[in-house]
């Protein structure tokens, strides 16, 4: 331990509290709980070739490697969360040594408790909303125009028509938000991922997180329900996910 | 996958999402975008999420297609390096490389 290797740094996966002896033992090998009982760091030792500020430049454009160290920094976080309360970190956390980890929990110890009590008994569940291409405004072109007058108008109903599905498809999803922050604890709505980021053929128009108690059950029902009401909105919920979305302290420095 | 049945639904504990792998636009959204950022020794600069987002999602979208189309900006740009930042600059020529290749979808569908 003393004199370790400068080649190496420590990550910071999450804060996690209380701790026991069977979280230890669900901990991956090389990774470790630094701190109490009651506020501990999970952390382990990588090398800085991969890690290092300026090699992690590079690596952040490397899709492969980014897919499963991103993966790796969520299913150490999984594995935690149905055994304790999780505050997830940012991916590339990294500390010199662990006595750097050390000191990071001593000097945030007020931030970090703060941010575990606002998670505790509760989970993260993403909905999403897609609609699918040929769902969208703007059809009926099929009706040729015999003139150019008629075009013109055939054109303005086929506007007004998007502009109403557009405002209705608004109300919808305002509707929607409402009914699922009716049945959780906080909620936010991020800027719905592009189709090329997706691959999918439907466009996705709500992508929002909730914060809800429990493992997300009734939570989950309630999607279930608002799926059968509204046949005409495609419903996608993930989770239980650590509360991603609910533990941020600004900038944090 | 049929398209009214998208549902991952949560599994026993200790296999979370019933088994299904999550995908990597979700766990990249939460994983680099969300999460406490902390004050760390050696810590790369994540502060910039805005920036952080788009280029992720310029990356994951089809680095080599914008790599093709001459956007190659991400090769060493000083975004994630702590020296010579200039922000606003950047943001104006990602927004504007962002609109060329496509990719910001709420734009697109103005």
């Amino acid at each position: 331990m003393i004199g370790a290797a400068i080649d190496t740094a420590w990550y910071a996966y999450a804060v996690v509290g209380p701790v026991d002896a069977e979280i230890r033992a669900a901990l991956p090998a090389p990774l470790e709980l630094v701190g109490s009982a009651e506020l501990a760091v999970v952390a382990g030792e990588v090398p800085l070739a991969e890690f290092g500020e300026d090699v992690l430049r590079e690596r952040l454009n490397d899709r492969e490697w980014l897919e499963e160290k991103a993966r790796a920094h969520d299913e150490v976080i999984r594995r935690l969360l149905p055994l304790t309360t999780v505050v997830p970190l940012r991916f590339g956390s990294i500390h010199r040594d662990r006595i750097a980890v050390e000191a990071f929990l001593e000097t945030r110890h007020d931030a970090l408790a703060a941010a575990l009590e606002r998670v505790r008994g509760r989970v993260e569940v993403g909905v999403k909303i897609w609609l699918d291409r040929d769902q969208r405004p703007a059809r009926g072109r099929q009706e040729a125009a015999a003139t150019g007058r008629a075009y013109l108008e055939q054109r303005k109903r086929e506007r007004e028509r998007a502009a109403m599905a557009a405002t209705s498809l608004e109300e919808h999803l305002r509707d929607v938000h409402g009914r699922l922050l009716a049945s959780a604890e906080d909620g936010v709505v991020n800027r719905p991922q592009s189709s090329e980021l997706t691959g999918r053929d439907a466009e996705m128009v709500l992508n929002a997180a909730y914060l809800v108690p429990g493992d997300g059950g009734e939570f989950f029902a309630e999607v279930d329900r608002l799926r059968s009401e509204r046949p005409e909105l495609v419903f996608e919920a993930t989770g239980p996910w650590a509360a991603y979305n609910f533990v941020d302290l600004g900038e944090g420095v | 996958m049929s398209s009214r049945d998208l549902s991952t639904r949560p599994g026993p504990p200790g296999s979370p999402n019933g088994g299904h792998p999550a995908q990597l636009a979700d766990v990249l959204e939460r994983v680099l975008d969300k999460g406490i950022v902390i004050a760390g020794d050696i810590q790369i600069n994540l502060l910039d999420i805005e920036l952080l987002t788009i280029r992720l999602r310029l990356l994951v979208a089809s680095a080599d297609k914008a790599r093709e189309m001459g956007i190659d900006w991400w090769d060493g740009d000083p975004f994630l390096s702590r020296r010579g930042r200039e922000d606003h600059a950047l943001e104006g020529r990602l927004r504007k490389l962002e609109a060329a290749a496509g990719l910001d979808g709420a734009e697109e569908e103005r």
